[in-house]
């Protein structure tokens, strides 16, 4: 017999199971609050691994040491070396000229810096505080307050010499005599032929170059001033000389791979440090000659590659630790002797200068006892002077922009080149100087005649705008149009120069290249006209850029989207 | 039992069971949380401004007073940092309030930039922040003095030219507008070039201008109407005027004469200190070493350690600085100071005959100095003078 429910008991079942669940539910809950409770990191601090912040200083670094600056911040790097509290230290080194590493110091972008030389450490002060170019008067404080160039150390040094080529400087009585700046300067003038060139102002090797002339305008050696600076008889012996000058150009680098390529028929004399005769002398091996270094008689400068702090507000103790870490690192004995294997004279004077691996000898083309002397450095005001008067007296450019608007050049290829042009006109250092521009597609599309920026920025900037992508490429014709326009000219006292980029094949020129590179052959001994090409993309005609270029003594480059902007930058260093 | 007490007793059985193991598991994790940590011992920071031509050796000795069991003041741990920096750049930032923190201690180059400061302060606030007597006066930490560099072959010259080298020589060098032919040297070598410390980054700038108007009037101690009166300054500005390069790295002065040789600098008046320490590495860059050639009026630099006694810092800190300047007064540590050129301030310690002193003594380096004048210690307004003659008519030549 079995018992059937009855209604009590339903009841009954049904509240023991309401009481069960009701009981089970909020142990459940207490033992889910005890669980939660314990994985709360507010309670229970059991310690996790995080990872090691680090520690990053930017730094900037002159183009010319490129290759030893980026060697020893990797083997920097590569140490993984911490601060007392774990951070890791690291560099981020950034490759930037003078100019570009003044503006990025005082506009807080940096937290040290190792130029070319220590001038530029003053010019970074005075920008970060003209009003306070001079000590508080009344003061005994040393420094102005809150200096922005903070601890400084030199890790390496070279001194500013004339490079040239061995049978060159034999002709001018190397090794017997010691030849001078005067004499550079007689056999340009003397010598239609002979072919120099000096880099622009923003290095330290330029502005000694430029520094040069203007003491031997004066007729001086050391006091220079303003006024000396400003005299007409010293302009008028500095653009003299200027106008002798094959053209300027974008840094010591530069120019000495293109003597690697070129040899002697690039140019007999250049200036640059003395690291960059050795480096070229060791790697000899294809090359077309030898390089001496000559330490001009009137006296020379000398790049000192400083390293320095910058003390930006908000610079951070890792950062600061970062700095002295590295400043010792340099100054290591093994780094010292690297410096010295790389052509440098190192900042330890127990690396001696002729031990194994010196580059510091006759071998190489220098001389470890020289300098006998240098130029005094003026205040900062007189060299602020030499670089305007430079831009006064400087040899003047006549130059033609020649650019493809061909339709395969739509959209963002179009619209990058219109930045890099309007670039270009900006760092053209002189409203002097004479642009003009031929833009082409399957035939000259516009022409704006050369004349001089003053007059003709308004127009060159409208035609720049207004560009519009179409047709096929008629190259060959555009560069034609352009070398005759800088013929008709007739001028021999300027720079006469063409700067066309184009991205695709020639396909629709009436004149050959052979017919081009003819004329050019035939009337380049009247005014010659240089030619500097640049390939955009992937699809422009190389070989024949080059040729054309070659045929000039330009230079061909290759421009991306992302470069052409910096490309146009460059070349107007040339001018 | 029924099947119904069954399950009912299941269920609670089952709750206690949740409940139960959920404290469990809170009671482990607490416990391995609350492991007791190592306490780390008590630091105290000592932060000492120190003077560049002392702070190579300053730098080592920290480091090693840092390691050693010495470093310890009422069981807490001393620490020394060291900030290297000229005198008078150093006396500016404590002026100017710009240090952060305080630093606990300063040694700058000579007694009279502390006690300018203490002028300073005294008149601001009427209270002296280095004291200057009882326990924590500025003790001297080494010496060193003054004294003519000048590259031998270029000595030779203006021996035989002049028969002495001193400022009045080097004036008439400075101005000779045929430059080193019109003084019978190779004319390879250009004009004389002086070298005279930027007075604007180093004191060395300062007391080279004080020691020329010392010779130049014969007397030790220099008033304001000296250093402004128009001969002095025109003949101060002549010398000036074969200073190469005021421009670059003006703190560290010998070391320039070393890194370019005669191409910057023929000679000039640097501390004895870090002349030596350069001369080795100048023989063998440039083959020709340095002569030195102690002046007739002399000016010392005596390094005191000096420790701030505003509220800024605490007195253990105060104490514990004291520990480190002790140290430094150890004749094994002084012992340090000698190999770098500096003389001990410790008189128990003696130069020994593997120092620099000697092994320099046929470049005229000697222990003992010759009897000669020591310059007074110049006022503030000889100073502020000198830098205002320095800022008008030298630097913006």
């Amino acid at each position: 017999m079995t018992r059937q429910p009855t209604r009590r008991n339903w009841g009954a079942y049904l509240g023991l199971g309401c009481g069960v669940l009701g009981l089970l539910t909020v142990c459940l809950v207490i033992a889910g609050l005890y669980l939660m409770g314990s994985r709360n990191p507010s309670v229970v601090q059991r310690p996790t691994p995080a990872p090691n912040p680090v520690s990053v200083l930017r730094i900037a670094y002159s183009p010319d040491k490129e290759a030893l600056f980026t060697d020893l911040v990797a083997r920097f790097n590569a140490l993984g070396l911490t601060t007392d509290d774990g951070q890791q230290l690291r560099l981020d080194a950034v490759r930037m000229d003078s100019e570009a590493m003044v503006k990025a110091a005082v506009a807080g972008e940096l937290q040290a810096v190792s130029p070319d030389s220590s001038i530029w450490l003053d010019q970074i002060e005075r920008s970060a505080r003209p009003a306070q170019a001079t000590p508080e008067s009344g003061s005994l404080t040393g420094q102005t307050k809150g200096a922005l160039v903070g601890e400084t150390r030199r890790y390496a040094t070279s001194p500013v010499v004339l490079a040239m080529w061995e049978p060159v400087a034999k002709s001018m009585g190397y090794p017997d005599k010691a030849i001078g700046w005067d004499d550079l300067l007689k056999r340009a003038q003397s010598d239609k032929n002979f072919k120099w060139s000096h880099p622009s102002t923003t290095s330290a090797s330029g502005l000694l170059a430029t520094l040069a002339e203007f003491y031997a305008g004066a007729g001086k050696t050391r006091g220079l001033t303003e006024a000396d600076t400003q005299s007409k008889a010293v302009l008028d012996y500095v653009t003299a000389i200027e106008k002798t000058v094959r053209y300027y150009g974008e840094g010591e680098l530069a120019v000495i791979e293109r003597a690697r390529r070129e040899g002697p028929s690039f140019l007999d004399a250049f200036v640059v440090q003395e690291q960059l005769v050795v480096t070229f002398n060791q790697q000899q091996k294809g090359a077309p000659g030898r390089l001496v270094a000559v330490y001009p008689r009137e006296g020379t400068l000398w790049v000192d590659h400083p390293l320095a702090l910058l003390e930006q507000p908000g610079l951070t103790p890792g950062q600061r630790q970062t700095f002295s870490r590295f400043r010792d690192f340099l100054l290591e004995k093994s780094i010292q002797q690297r410096i010295l294997q790389a052509g440098y004279r190192p900042a330890d004077l127990n690396v001696r200068l002729d031990e194994a691996g010196s580059l510091i000898s006759a071998t190489y083309g220098a001389d470890p006892r020289q300098p006998q002397t240098a130029l005094q450095i003026p205040p900062a005001t007189v060299l602020d002077a030499v670089r305007a008067g430079w831009l006064t007296a400087k040899r003047r450019t006549n130059v033609i922009l020649v650019v493809d608007t061909s339709g395969s050049m739509s959209g963002q290829k179009l619209n990058n080149v219109k930045d890099a042009l309007a670039e270009f006109l900006r760092q053209v250092p002189s409203q002097e100087e004479r642009v003009g521009l031929i833009e082409f597609g399957s035939g000259i599309k516009s022409e704006i005649q050369l004349a001089p920026l003053s007059q003709n920025r308004p127009r060159l900037e409208n035609s720049i705008r207004s560009m519009a992508a179409n047709g096929e490429t008629a190259m060959i014709d555009a560069v034609r149009q352009a070398h005759a326009r800088l013929q008709a000219t007739g001028d021999t006292e300027r720079i006469n120069a063409i700067v066309v980029m184009t991205d695709g094949l020639e396909n629709r020129s009436r004149t050959t290249l052979n017919q081009l590179l003819t004329e050019f052959k035939s009337s380049n001994n009247k005014a010659p006209v240089v030619v500097f090409c640049i390939a955009y993309g992937n699809d422009a005609d190389i070989p024949k850029l080059e040729q054309i270029s070659a045929a000039t003594g330009g230079l061909t480059r290759r421009g991306t989207l992302e470069t052409i902007r910096d490309l146009y930058k460059i070349l107007s260093t040339y001018f | 039992m029924n099947r119904t007490r069954i399950i009912f007793f299941g269920v609670v059985l089952l709750a206690l069971i949740i409940v139960g193991v959920s404290l469990a598991t809170r009671q482990f994790q607490q416990g391995s949380a609350s492991i007791p940590q190592p306490q780390a011992p008590r630091v105290v920071e000592v932060r000492v401004v120190t003077a560049l031509p002392v702070e190579p050796w300053v730098q080592e000795a920290a480091k090693t007073f840092n390691a050693s069991p010495d470093a310890k003041i009422e069981n807490s741990q001393i620490k020394v940092t060291i900030i290297p920096m000229d005198g008078l750049t150093a006396m500016g930032q404590f002026e100017r309030g710009e240090f952060n923190p305080t630093p606990t201690a300063w040694i700058p180059d000579s007694r009279y930039l502390v006690e300018l400061s203490n002028a300073t302060f005294k008149e601001k606030f009427g209270r002296d922040v280095f004291l200057t007597d009882g326990e924590y006066r500025a003790r001297p930490i080494a010496t060193s003095l003054f004294s003519w560099g000048i590259y031998d072959s270029r000595a030779k010259v203006l021996r035989k030219k002049y028969g002495t080298i001193d400022w009045k020589v080097i004036h008439d060098a400075a101005i000779a507008k045929g430059g080193w032919p019109e003084l019978g040297g190779d004319p390879q070598w250009g004009y004389f070039k002086l070298v005279v410390p930027n007075p604007r980054r180093n004191v060395g700038g300062l007391q080279a201008m004080v020691a020329a108007a010392g010779e130049y009037y014969s007397k030790t101690d220099i008033s304001v109407a000296d250093v402004t009166n128009p001969e002095f300054q025109k003949w101060l500005e002549e010398l000036m005027g074969a200073v190469t390069d005021f421009s670059s790295l003006g703190s560290y002065t010998a070391e320039n004469i070393a890194l370019f040789g005669y191409s910057t600098g023929d000679g000039g008046q640097l501390l004895e200190s870090d002349l030596l320490v350069n001369m080795q590495g100048i023989q063998t860059r440039w083959a020709d070493p340095l002569n030195i050639v102690y002046p007739k009026y002399l000016t010392w630099f005596d390094f005191p350690f000096t420790t701030w006694v505003g509220p800024e810092t605490t007195a253990l800190e105060k104490n514990a600085a004291l520990e480190f300047q002790r140290y430094l007064l150890r004749p094994e540590v002084q012992a340090k100071a000698i190999s770098r050129g500096l003389r001990p301030a410790n008189t128990t310690v003696e130069i020994p005959n593997d120092s620099l002193f000697i092994k320099w003594q046929s470049q005229g380096a000697t222990t003992i100095v010759p009897r000669t004048t020591a310059m007074r210690s110049p006022s503030r307004d000889v100073l502020l003078a000198l830098l205002r003659f320095y800022d008008l008519r030298v630097a913006r030549r």
